[in-house]
């Protein structure tokens, strides 16, 4: 309280700038005054009894400063003059604080960009109070392998467990959606009305449902989606109240999400979730998504273990569909990142934060030079009496100016960073990561960006600072103002600073080479295919009014008939998934007459396809038969299997003829007679083991969404509208989804990568020309120091060639050391980006020697010119300088 | 410059507040005289160190100043202890109390008292 006071009146003189060294003066002199006249009447000389006041009172010099720092805070006074000091020094070398400022505003910048895109889609991809908290629920086979939930095991939890503030549960539904514009193939999350308050989630206006409206026939209200609203509704507040079809049924619109509320990130419409007695009886059908929020003290260990305890009790109860189930709790924040994403992150951050100290080391190497140039300023400043420690805080203080300045900058520089990535990746990135569309410049970004800014001032200055402190102060009083020779130890701290910048650089220029060599091979990896000349979309024929394979068997044929007939295309066949789409199906499959292995679970990719497909995409049958008309919703079921197939189930044998089932144990597929053997086809760009795969005849068993590959002979875009009319001909109210040329189907699969790619490419360089100009830097300080002996060694005979391959050794030293430091770490780097290596090895040798080389060309290049001018010093120019 | 010790610059304090309680509003000379005159030999020298220590008092609310006339009518700066001040000093005059009353009770004991 009474500190509080004294430091409050304290800030206030300070911050008023009010001065009492008048009152402090004239109180003394008043004090001396009435001591004098009492000396005086103790008998002493007038000079005598004001000596002895004098005496008395003190050293008047001490009790001023006292008095002073009493008066205001003087660490906060010292503060603003080093400030002021900073900014007159930074402004009187004009090159050097705007080549600093830039520096630091390029570094700051990317990582301000990188950390604001990380922190919205990795740390709070979701606007939810407390997202830690939130958790999802799976169950999983004793066995392993997790699946979602049965819907009556939910209501078990619902009712039994008391981890949970709440449980939530939530399905996927595809659904056509007419009455608003064109009709449109949407994605629906179907949720019981907790799942709003499970998230925190209200509406951004409007509402969302309540448990009154999760009842059979009360359900016909949806809640929108922020992206749908905007890209579907244009952004109309108009449209609460709204009728809307989905599947032909009636739903009014009450209310839309805000914009950070992308969960699921694929969902376009929440509609309530009314079960029927029916299904929350079922303990079969496992495919709900349970989320909950933890109640508070209960760790996410604790739930799994009350619920497992659950588990055992249930599979007592209900032997048939629990047995060899238990339950799976993760935070539900892992499972919106998944595996990849975090890693990338993780990747590029520390990457970037790896520049930051390249950045550092350039500036700090700047700092030096000047550090040489501003002895004679510092060793004044100690004879006069400034301490080391006063000294250090000025120059360190001098540096953070320069940091936070950096930040400024940076900002600005990081805003336009995040706008040219925003605007450059396809929108549809957001439906993959929910937190995609919140990335912006908010207050956590802002203080990630001041504190690396401090940081990195500091880390910058540091070691200059300590440099400029160790001067020998009478050596460079004596010296005079003339010299500005460095000493040995700061032409070593250079060197080392050169060294890590080289070496730094080295392990990003080697991983961006890489991984941009592997992006390369990844988008080239499909060519085979001829990826530019194919049109590719997809469709889903709704399940209420194509029910049955015949309809549509019907549909797929006259589709393929009519697709066929316009002009301009070759080929046009269907398939569930193109090569490396990743969006192929896997599932179980059983082999007829083989006994199955317990916990071993067979697995395969299964792919309905058009007759044609394997002529059009270049799959040869290698054995057996093609299909063929001949085959048909009423002939024997047949089925082509992949190389791999045979390999693993039929080694050594003859496939065809025998019988497999897809679905595992139980399943009411039909038996497929093996017709044919197909060449290996790779299906997945990501995976590293291929699954095997099984292809059916989509006109035998007719699947309910496909993609089409229409070849063209011109550009394939410009067939895309007549095959909309086409298909508008058997049915309008069927949509065409993202109807875009194979190649751009890959691409975009590819767009994280090439986004990581992208960026680390940009570190890179940025680090190689930092590299390239401290190399030069440093060779031109030492040039420009040696000036004379070079002079001397020419005026002694010397060839300029001579003096010229001496300055490029030591260049071409430094850069050698820098090798052999960045080299291996390079190599550590390259291990951690295996996973996103395609086509090339970590170790990839071409790699590495050709960028080592480039690296070593850059730094002789950039130490040319100062080489160039050692040697064409004017020997007679050189010796009169001193 | 040698600091004081705290017991000496608390000491000091008390003995400020407690002349400004007894003799009403002083300037500055007036409190080093008084304690010169109690204590003897604490303020006999460096009479100036007072001078921040009134600024301090008066920063922390124990002292108020005005401007007014010394006794040959000169300006002169006069410290009255205000109500926070009074306070202060009785709360710190008992702790004072307290433990000289401990040191004397301790320096009493005899040998035999500790076995």
């Amino acid at each position: 309280m009474r500190f509080l006071r004294r430091f409050s009146a304290r800030l206030m003189n300070l911050t008023m700038r009010r001065n009492n060294t008048q009152r402090l003066q004239e109180e003394m002199e008043e004090h001396i005054a009435l001591q004098t006249q009492e000396n005086l009447r103790a008998g002493m000389t007038l000079t005598e009894a004001r000596r002895q006041a004098l005496l008395k009172l003190g050293a008047v010099e001490a009790v001023r400063e006292h008095y002073h720092a009493e008066q205001t805070l003087p660490l906060v006074e010292s503060l603003w003059e080093d400030l002021r000091y900073a900014v007159r020094q930074l402004v009187k070398s004009p090159a050097f604080t705007i080549a600093a400022f830039i520096t630091f505003a390029v570094g700051i910048g990317v990582n301000t960009a990188i950390f604001s895109s990380m922190d919205a889609v990795v740390l709070h991809p979701l606007a939810v109070p407390r997202l830690d908290r939130v958790v999802t629920l799976s169950e999983e086979r004793v066995k392993g392998g997790y699946e979602q939930a049965a819907l009556a095991n939910y209501e078990d939890w619902l009712r039994g467990s008391s981890s949970f503030e709440e449980l939530a549960v939530r399905k996927e539904a595809d659904m056509t959606l007419t009455g608003a514009g064109d009709a449109a193939h949407i994605e629906a999350a179907v949720t019981s009305a907790s799942f709003f308050s499970v998230l925190r989630s209200t509406a951004l206006f409007g509402r969302v449902y309540g448990p009154e409206e999760s009842q059979p026939g009360r359900d016909a209200v949806a809640v929108l989606n922020y992206a749908f609203w905007q890209q579907h509704f244009g952004a109309d507040p108009g449209v609460l109240g709204r009728k809307i079809e989905l599947d032909q049924r009636s739903y009014t619109i009450i209310g839309v999400l805000p914009q950070s509320m992308q969960y699921p990130s694929t969902a376009d419409f929440y509609l309530p979730f009314a079960p029927t007695p029916a299904q929350l009886s079922d303990r079969v059908e496992r495919n709900y998504l349970v989320i909950g929020r933890l109640r508070d003290g209960v760790s996410v260990q604790q739930a799994q273990a009350e619920l497992r305890t659950m588990a055992e009790h249930m599979a007592g109860a209900y032997p048939a569909t629990n047995q060899g189930w238990t339950v799976h709790v993760e935070s539900l924040l892992d499972g919106i990142n998944g595996p990849y994403t975090p890693e990338y992150y993780r990747l590029l951050m520390g990457a970037t934060l790896f520049l930051l100290l390249i950045v550092c080391a350039n500036v700090a190497n700047l700092q030096l030079a000047r550090g040489v140039a501003r002895r004679p300023e510092i060793a004044m400043r100690i004879a006069l009496g400034a301490t080391r420690w006063r000294i250090l805080r000025q120059l360190l203080t001098e540096n953070i100016l320069l940091g936070l300045a950096g930040a400024v900058g940076g900002l600005a520089f990081g805003a336009l960073f995040l706008h040219l990535t925003l605007i450059t990746m396809p929108a549809r990135v957001a439906r993959y990561m929910s937190g995609w569309s919140n990335i912006s410049l908010n207050g956590r970004v802002l203080f990630f960006s001041l504190l690396i800014a401090g940081l990195a001032g500091f880390i910058a200055g540091m070691a200059p600072a300590v440099d400029a402190l160790r001067v020998n102060l009478v050596d460079q009083l004596k010296a005079g103002s003339r010299s500005s020779v460095g000493s040995g130890r700061t032409h070593r701290l250079r060197s080392i600073f050169a060294v890590v910048q080289i070496s730094l650089a080295v392990a990003l220029v080697i991983g961006a080479a890489l991984i941009s060599k592997g992006m390369n091979a990844w988008l080239h990896v499909a060519d085979f295919y001829r990826p530019g000349t194919i049109l590719t979309f997809n469709i889903n024929l709704p399940k209420s009014r194509y029910g049955t394979p015949q309809k549509r068997a019907q549909w797929y044929d006259a589709s393929l008939t009519r697709l066929r007939a316009l002009p301009g295309v070759t080929q046009a066949e269907l398939v569930s998934a193109l090569p490396y789409d990743d969006n192929g199906w896997v599932r179980d499959v059983e082999l007829e007459n083989r006994p199955s292995v317990p916990g071993k679970l067979l697995s395969t990719l299964y792919l309905p396809v058009s007759a044609g497909y394997f002529d059009a995409l270049h799959v040869p049958v290698v054995a057996g038969r093609v299909f063929n008309q001949g085959d048909s919703l009423s002939s024997l079921p047949v089925a082509i299997v992949s190389e791999r197939f045979v390999a693993e189930h039929f080694p050594g044998q003859n496939p065809l003829g025998h019988r497999i089932r897809i679905g595992g144990r139980n399943s009411n597929e039909p038996w497929l007679t093996i017709a044919g053997v197909a060449k290996e086809t790779n299906y997945s760009l990501w995976d590293s083991v291929q699954h095997t795969a099984v292809y059916v005849d989509a006109g035998q068993i007719p699947p309910a969404s496909v993609t089409y590959a229409i070849t063209a002979t011109g550009d394939p875009l410009s067939v895309a509208p007549a095959a909309r009319n086409a298909l508008a001909g058997i049915d309008p109210a069927i949509p065409l989804d993202t109807v875009e040329t194979y190649a751009q189907l890959l691409h975009d699969n590819l767009v994280g990568l090439a986004y990581v790619a992208a960026l680390l490419g940009f570190d890179a360089l940025f680090a190689l020309f930092l590299a390239a100009i401290g190399i030069f830097a440093i060779m031109a300080n030492l040039v420009s120091e040696r000036t004379r002996e070079f002079g001397l060694r020419i005026a002694m005979g010397a060839r300029r060639e001579d003096v010229l391959r001496m300055v490029l050794r030591r260049a071409g030293r430094l850069t050698a050391i820098g090798l052999g430091v960045g080299l291996p770490l390079a190599f550590a780097l390259a291990h951690a980006l295996a996973g996103m290596l395609h086509g090339v090895q970590p170790g990839d040798p071409l790699v590495f020697v050709l960028m080592a080389l480039t690296i070593l060309i850059v730094a002789l290049a950039a130490s040319w010119i100062p080489a160039w001018r050692a040697g064409r010093v004017d020997p007679m120019v050189a010796l009169r300088e001193e | 410059m040698k600091e004081k010790s705290d017991v000496q610059q608390g000491t000091l304090t008390l003995m400020v507040l407690k002349t400004l309680e007894t003799l009403g509003p002083l300037h500055g000379y007036g409190v080093a005289r008084r304690i010169e005159q109690i204590s003897g030999n604490l303020l006999a020298v460096n009479q100036g160190t007072l001078y921040p220590l009134l600024l301090k008092l008066e920063h922390e609310g124990a002292i108020s100043s005005a401007w007014g006339a010394s006794e040959n009518n000169r300006r002169a700066r006069f410290y009255k202890i205000t109500r926070d001040g009074r306070n202060r000093l009785q709360n710190e005059a008992r702790e004072w109390q307290q433990t000289a009353d401990i040191i004397a009770q301790f320096f009493k004991l005899e040998a035999g008292d500790f076995s």
